[in-house]
């Protein structure tokens, strides 16, 4: 594997991620209050809750985009916090992070669209290289990746004549392309039909048990979330409600989480039950 | 069903209904007022400028060169007009057809110039390229001290070639250089550099940014993300507008030849003062197909790109 000079290698059971007592606050709102959170390496978390409980910025907390305004985010081993542009990127380019909206370029074959997924690891010089001149074996590496996620005969179409359900495997595909450690999937599903959306949830759970991937994930989707992941963490506010194997939460539990929210909104009369503006989220 | 208004309606007493609306700037009266200053504008300078509808109608002399003109139309040249033609002239469409491969060859040197120029001057002068904030430290310290000073001095850049027509930069080029084929390509370019800088820079920065988040999630680094995040996304447009600005090329082309390089114009120009109006048409109807094909030519690969 090429990586820019100045690597540090990381031992290998330093996989996981830690939260420790981490808030973070947007223009004065606490998006995240006093979450502490361990996640092993290899696990599988869901993260459920109503919009605005704080799984976005959970999630990109863990990926080192957004710093915890006081607290600690051990991520792989490395504290966020003390990490310079140049760590924080490195730090990304092994993380893999499916996006709700699938971010790709829709005017591109598939093939680069996924060679993509590499250029955190590349210097700029490499990526023009590499996204202009493929070389046959990064080419193979991408059919492989395409197979596994059953799209690998439209690897040379252009991505906006692929369905919603075959675009976000192609957007898994890139996130794959990185090798990376662990993934990060914000609301993957909340887009396309239950169908599609049981596949893909599968689909992100299954790779991660086959490659020892740490999975977190958040969804909307109860029914999933307890039929998939082993262990769920409830949000509401920016605080843990719960954080359990998912056989051990009641049914009372997450009627609570929702009902909660549901309350909220119609005090509020405006359907603005979030305690943050979405859009900050 | 509760509606919140005040009253019942059946009362007879009108409902206030401003009152159910959600107070805040009245955003369609200051809308009825652009309109209404629009209209104003327009009418007093129609005055101002003593515009008369009358003055479209032609006197008898006019209406009659006005008729030989347009009678033209139907029966363009196909040879000489003129009864002299001199010894070793080429045949009139030969001359039409290396008058329209010269106009084409200036607008494509001209379009070309303007690209090499334009292209990096969008760059710098577009927000998203200083507004990463991913680089390392020193990196950073540079973006700081440089950035607000390149950009500053492109947008002027930028503002000053566009401000003047491209006829305005051609009188002052030839002048200064003489009738070189040069100086009409670089009069054409300066102020299309500036426009296609303009153009591009505010498709780059309206582009959609989620690919390059996505990209900075994946670790890559600010210029990685400028040029395979956000610029394949804001490409159609660019390209689209960019054949489009070719046409126009061919137009100003076309138009310089009335300074004497020898493009559509300056025949078009040639065959006027003589009166010889079937050629001009031949000529028109030239330009007409150059236009026509690019425009074609720009749809397929607009087509091959985006659609």
């Amino acid at each position: 594997m090429i990586r820019p000079a100045g690597d540090t290698v990381r031992p290998a059971d330093d996989r996981g991620m830690r939260l420790e007592a981490v808030t973070v606050r947007y223009r004065g709102l606490a998006a995240l209050d006093g979450v502490s959170l361990r996640v092993a390496p290899g696990e599988r978390v869901g993260l459920v809750g109503p919009s605005g409980a704080g799984k976005t910025t959970l999630l990109r907390v863990f990926n080192g985009s957004v710093r915890p305004s006081e607290g600690r985010a051990v991520v792989l081993g490395h504290d966020v916090s003390q990490l310079s542009p140049a760590g924080l990127r490195r730090l990304r380019s092994v993380i893999g992070f499916v996006h709700q909206d699938l971010s790709l370029v829709p005017n591109q074959r598939v093939v680069r669209n996924v060679l993509s997924g590499k250029l955190g690891q590349r210097s700029f010089a490499g990526s023009v290289r590499m996204m202009l001149f493929p070389r046959r074996l990064e080419e193979l590496h991408v059919h492989g990746i395409l197979e596994r996620v059953g799209v690998q005969e439209k690897m040379y179409e252009r991505t906006d004549r692929l369905s919603g359900g075959q675009r976000q495997r192609v957007a898994i595909a890139r996130a794959l392309y990185q090798e990376p450690v662990a993934l990060l999937a914000d609301e993957p599903v909340s887009s396309v039909d239950p169908a599609r959306a049981r596949d893909t949830v599968d689909l992100l759970t299954s790779i991660s048990r086959e490659q020892g991937l740490t999975l977190c994930m958040s969804l909307h989707n109860l029914a999933l979330a307890r039929e998939f992941f082993p262990r769920l963490v409830g949000l509401r506010h920016g605080r843990v409600v719960f954080d359990g194997p998912t056989a051990e939460l009641t049914d009372a539990q997450f009627d609570d989480l929702y009902h909660l929210a549901r309350e909220e909104m119609l005090a509020d009369g405006n359907g603005n039950g979030a305690a943050v503006p979405p859009g900050v989220l | 069903m509760t509606t919140g208004l005040k009253g019942p309606p059946d009362v007879g007493v009108p409902v206030d209904y401003r009152a159910a609306l959600p107070s805040g700037p009245r955003r369609l009266g200051t809308r009825r007022a652009v309109l209404l200053l629009i209209t104003v504008t327009g009418v007093w300078a129609a005055f101002h400028l003593q515009l008369d509808p009358r003055g479209l109608i032609p006197d008898g002399g006019g209406l009659r060169l006005a008729g030989r003109f347009f009678g033209a139309a139907l029966t363009p040249a196909l040879t000489y007009e003129a009864s002299f033609v001199p010894e070793g002239a080429p045949p009139f469409l030969q001359k039409v057809i290396n008058a329209m491969a010269v106009t084409v060859s200036f607008a494509a040197a001209a379009s070309s110039l303007s690209l090499i120029f334009g292209v990096p001057l969008a760059f710098v002068s577009s927000q998203a390229w200083w507004a990463s904030g991913d680089e390392g430290a020193g990196a950073r310290r540079v973006i700081h001290a440089v950035g607000p000073v390149v950009y500053g001095v492109s947008r002027v850049v930028i503002g000053l070639s566009r401000s003047v027509h491209e006829l305005l930069w051609a009188v002052l080029f030839l002048a200064a250089m003489g009738l070189t084929p040069l100086a009409a390509v670089v009069a054409i370019a300066i102020p299309y550099s500036g426009t296609l800088a303009k153009v591009f820079s505010e498709m780059i920065d309206e582009a959609p940014r989620d690919t390059a988040r996505a990209l900075r999630d994946a670790g890559a680094g600010p210029l990685s993300v400028f040029f395979f995040g956000l610029l394949p996304r804001a490409l159609p447009d660019m390209l689209s507008y960019a054949f489009y600005r070719f046409e126009c090329a061919l137009r100003s082309a076309a138009v310089l030849g009335f300074f004497g390089i020898p493009t559509l114009g300056l025949f078009i120009r040639e065959s006027f003062t003589n009166a010889q109006y079937h050629e001009v048409w031949t000529y028109l109807y030239a330009m007409f197909a150059l236009v026509l094909v690019a425009d074609a030519w720009s749809g397929r690969i607009r087509r091959r790109l985006v659609a």
